[in-house]
C-alpha cells in the first residue's frame, strides 16, 4: 500500500460528502476560471490587435478612462501625422451606439468609424459576397460575423440606430476579425461613425519610424512629442499617448473586468476555504479514534498532517478539473447568447487553466491546514478515549 | 524496587500522573521494571491506573512526574517518541481499533510508514507473512467489518508485529471476546511471545489471562500492591 492509497481511500469512505464538496468546488472554481477566462481573452485580444497591426503608440484624450468617452479635434490627428518619426496614423471614432432591430427592440452595438486607411481594414477579412467600403460612400455598413449572424442580416439588408428609420445603413459586408469584439461589432465610413457617436475622433493608432535597433527610444520621443500636443482652439484637450502594454492595463473597462473577476476569485476562494474546511474538520472529528491509533503506532504529527493535507489538495485537484470542465462548458453556453457573444471568446488559455488549478491548490491547503494542525495536535491517549 | 534501570528492558521510576483536575493520583508514584522477553500482567480494580502505566509505559502519554528507562536510557531526554514508538514498541487494543476501510493487509501495513524502509511491495509481503503468522492469510484481503471480532484482534496482533518490535503492550485483549476467542488469541500471544522472545506486558481483569504470565502485578489507587513471580 501506497501512502496516497490511504489517503485516497479515506476520501471514498463517504463518497457522497467527497462528491458534494468536490461539486461545490467545482462550481466555485469554474465561474472563478471562467471569469479568469473572459479577463484574459478580452486583454490578449485587443493586445493581438494592436499586435498584429503593429501599432506602436495608442492616443486618446488624456483623463479619459477608456477610447469610448476620449473626443477631440482631426487637427490633433494632423499635427501627429506632422511628427517627422510617425510612420503613420489611423484615426477613428468608436462608441456602443442602439443598433434598432426589424422588430423594434434594440440592442447595443460597438461601431467603428473608419477612414480607408486604417490599419484594421489591412487583416480584416470579408465574406463572399462583401465588398470594402469605397471612398465618399456614406450609410454603408460593415457587420462583424458574430453580430451579422446575431442580428440575422446579410449582405444587401438594412439596419437602422436610434430608431431612425429615415436614415438607413446598408449592409455591404460581413467581416471576420481576430479581435472578438470586432466580429461583434460593425464598421463604418469615418463621417458615419461621427455621426452616430456625435464625437469628432476617440482616438488614432501609431506606427513610428524605427530606424534604429532602440525602437523603444524612438517610440518615447514620439510618445513625448503627441503628448505636447495642444489645439489652439481647444487648449483644454490634451493627448495622452501610450504603448498598447501599458494601454491594456490602463483601460477602465479592461481594469473592471479583470477587478470583478478578481473579486469573483476572492470569493470562491473564500468560499471554497470555508467549505474544505467545514468538510476537513467533520473528517477529521469522525476519525478522531483512527488518527489515535495511527499516533499510537508511531505516526508523528509531520505524517497526520500530511495525510489530512494530502486528502485536502486531492478534493481541491478533482475540484480544479471539474471547475476547468464546468467553466469550458459555460463558457461555450454564454457564447449562445446574442447579449455577449460579440464580446467573449469561449477559449481556456492554459495560463488561465494553470492560475485557476493554483488558487484550487491554495483553497485545499488553506481549508485542510486547521484540520491537519489540530489532528496532529491530538494526544494518543486523549483520541483513543474520543467517542 | 531498587533496580538498576540498565538491567530491564523498561523500567518505571516513581512514575506519577495526576488527572486534570488534580485531586486524583492516577499513578502514585510506581516503580516497575519489565525485564526482556518477560510476560508480565498489571491486574487491578478499574481506576487502579494499570492503563495509564501501560500508557506511560508505551510512551502514549507523558508522566507528572518520575522517568521512563528503555533499555537504561531515559526516555524524557528521547527526541523523537513517536520513532520510539514505531521501532520498538507494538500496541494491542480492547476495541482493536482497526481502520475500517483499509483490508486486514492494509491494516497491518499502516506502521510500517514508519518502520524501517520498505518498498511498498515488501510492505505487502510483510504483512502477509505476519498475517500468516496469526493464521488470518486467507483474509487479508478483508475489510475489518467482514471479520469476526478474534479475527480482527489477531489481524490488531498481526499489525502490533510489524516493525519486529522488542515488546508487545495489550490493553484487555479479551475483553470483546468470547471464551473460545480469547483462548485462541491468548495462545497466539504466548506463542509469539515465546517465538519472537518479546516482552509483553498485559493489562487484564482476567484471572485467566494473568495466569499465563509469568510475573503478576496487582494495582491499586495508582500504587503497587503485589508483584509476584509465578513458579
Amino acid at each position: 500500500m501506497y501512502f496516497v492509497s490511504f489517503i485516497l481511500k479515506n476520501l471514498t469512505r463517504r463518497p457522497i460528502r467527497t462528491a458534494l464538496t468536490v461539486l461545490g468546488l467545482a462550481v466555485a472554481v469554474g465561474s472563478m476560471i471562467a471569469l479568469l477566462a473572459v479577463s484574459h481573452n478580452v486583454e490578449k485580444s485587443v493586445e493581438a490587435a494592436f499586435d498584429q497591426r503593429r501599432v506602436d503608440l495608442v492616443v486618446m484624450q488624456a483623463g479619459k478612462s477608456s477610447g469610448l468617452n476620449s473626443d477631440f479635434s482631426e487637427f490633433l490627428v494632423e499635427e501627429a501625422r506632422k511628427i517627422p518619426e510617425v510612420d503613420k496614423v489611423s484615426a477613428g471614432v468608436v462608441d456602443v451606439t442602439d443598433m434598432t432591430r426589424d422588430s423594434g427592440a434594440s440592442d447595443p452595438v460597438l461601431i467603428q468609424g473608419w477612414r480607408l486607411d486604417n490599419f484594421g481594414f489591412e487583416d480584416i477579412q470579408i465574406q463572399p459576397g462583401g465588398r470594402m467600403l469605397e471612398k465618399g460612400e456614406r450609410n454603408k455598413i460593415m457587420l462583424g460575423k458574430t453580430l451579422a449572424s446575431n442580428l440575422n442580416k446579410k449582405v444587401g439588408d438594412s439596419l437602422v440606430f436610434g430608431g431612425n428609420k429615415e436614415n438607413p445603413y446598408e449592409v455591404i459586408a460581413i467581416f471576420k476579425s481576430f479581435v472578438v469584439f470586432e466580429d461583434g461589432g460593425a464598421i463604418v465610413a469615418f463621417e458615419d461613425g461621427q455621426a452616430l457617436t456625435g464625437k469628432r475622433v476617440t482616438g488614432f493608432s501609431v506606427r513610428v519610424k524605427k530606424t534604429s535597433p532602440d525602437s523603444a527610444a524612438e517610440i518615447e520621443i514620439v510618445r513625448q512629442k503627441i503628448d505636447a500636443l495642444r489645439d489652439p482652439k481647444d487648449v483644454t484637450v490634451r493627448l495622452s499617448a501610450q504603448t498598447p502594454d501599458t494601454y491594456v492595463t490602463s483601460v477602465s473597462q479592461l481594469k473592471l473586468i479583470r477587478a470583478v473577476a478578481w473579486l469573483v476569485s476572492a470569493i470562491a476562494l473564500a468560499i471554497g476555504v470555508i467549505s474544505m474546511l467545514n468538510t476537513m474538520a467533520m473528517s477529521v472529528l469522525e476519525r478522531t479514534q483512527e488518527i489515535g491509533i495511527l499516533r499510537a503506532v508511531g505516526w508523528p504529527p509531520q505524517r497526520v498532517i500530511s495525510m489530512i493535507l494530502g486528502e485536502a489538495v486531492l478534493l481541491a485537484s478533482a475540484a480544479a478539473i471539474g471547475g476547468t470542465i464546468i467553466a469550458f462548458l459555460g463558457m461555450h453556453l454564454l457564447t449562445l447568447s446574442p447579449k455577449v457573444n460579440g464580446f467573449i471568446e469561449p477559449e481556456l488559455a492554459l495560463v488561465v487553466i494553470l492560475r485557476g488549478v493554483g488558487i484550487t491548490v491554495l483553497i485545499g491547503v488553506l481549508g485542510g491546514a486547521y484540520p491537519a494542525f489540530r489532528a496532529a495536535r491530538l494526544l494518543p491517549t486523549e483520541a483513543l478515549r474520543h467517542d | 524496587m531498587t533496580d538498576d534501570p540498565a538491567s530491564h528492558l523498561i523500567y518505571a521510576d516513581r512514575l506519577v500522573k495526576t488527572y486534570p483536575d488534580g485531586a486524583v493520583h492516577a499513578l502514585n508514584g510506581i516503580t516497575v521494571g519489565v525485564k526482556p522477553a518477560q510476560h508480565v500482567a498489571i491486574t487491578g480494580p478499574s481506576g487502579c491506573g494499570k492503563s495509564t502505566l501501560l500508557n506511560m509505559l508505551g510512551m502514549l502519554d507523558r508522566p507528572d512526574g518520575g522517568e521512563v528507562y528503555f533499555r537504561g536510557e531515559a526516555l524524557s531526554k528521547h527526541a523523537n517518541l513517536d520513532h520510539f514508538r514505531a521501532r520498538q514498541i507494538g500496541f494491542v487494543f480492547q476495541s482493536f481499533f482497526l481502520i475500517p476501510t483499509l483490508t486486514a493487509r492494509e491494516n497491518v501495513q499502516v506502521p510500517m510508514f514508519e518502520g524501517p524502509r520498505l518498498a511498498a511491495r515488501e510492505r505487502a509481503k510483510k504483512a502477509e507473512g505476519l498475517l500468516e503468522l496469526v493464521s488470518m492469510g486467507k483474509r487479508a484481503n478483508h475489510l475489518p467489518q467482514q471479520l469476526s471480532v478474534g479475527e480482527r484482534q489477531r489481524v490488531a496482533l498481526a499489525r502490533a508485529l510489524a516493525n519486529d518490535p522488542v515488546m508487545l503492550l495489550a490493553d484487555e485483549p479479551t475483553g470483546n471476546l468470547d471464551s473460545d476467542n480469547a483462548v485462541k488469541v491468548l495462545d497466539l500471544f504466548a506463542s509469539l511471545q515465546k517465538s519472537r522472545n518479546l516482552a509483553l506486558l498485559v493489562v487484564t481483569h482476567s484471572d485467566e489471562v494473568a495466569e499465563r504470565a509469568d510475573r503478576v502485578i496487582r494495582m491499586k489507587d495508582g500504587r503497587v500492591l503485589s508483584d509476584s513471580a509465578r513458579t
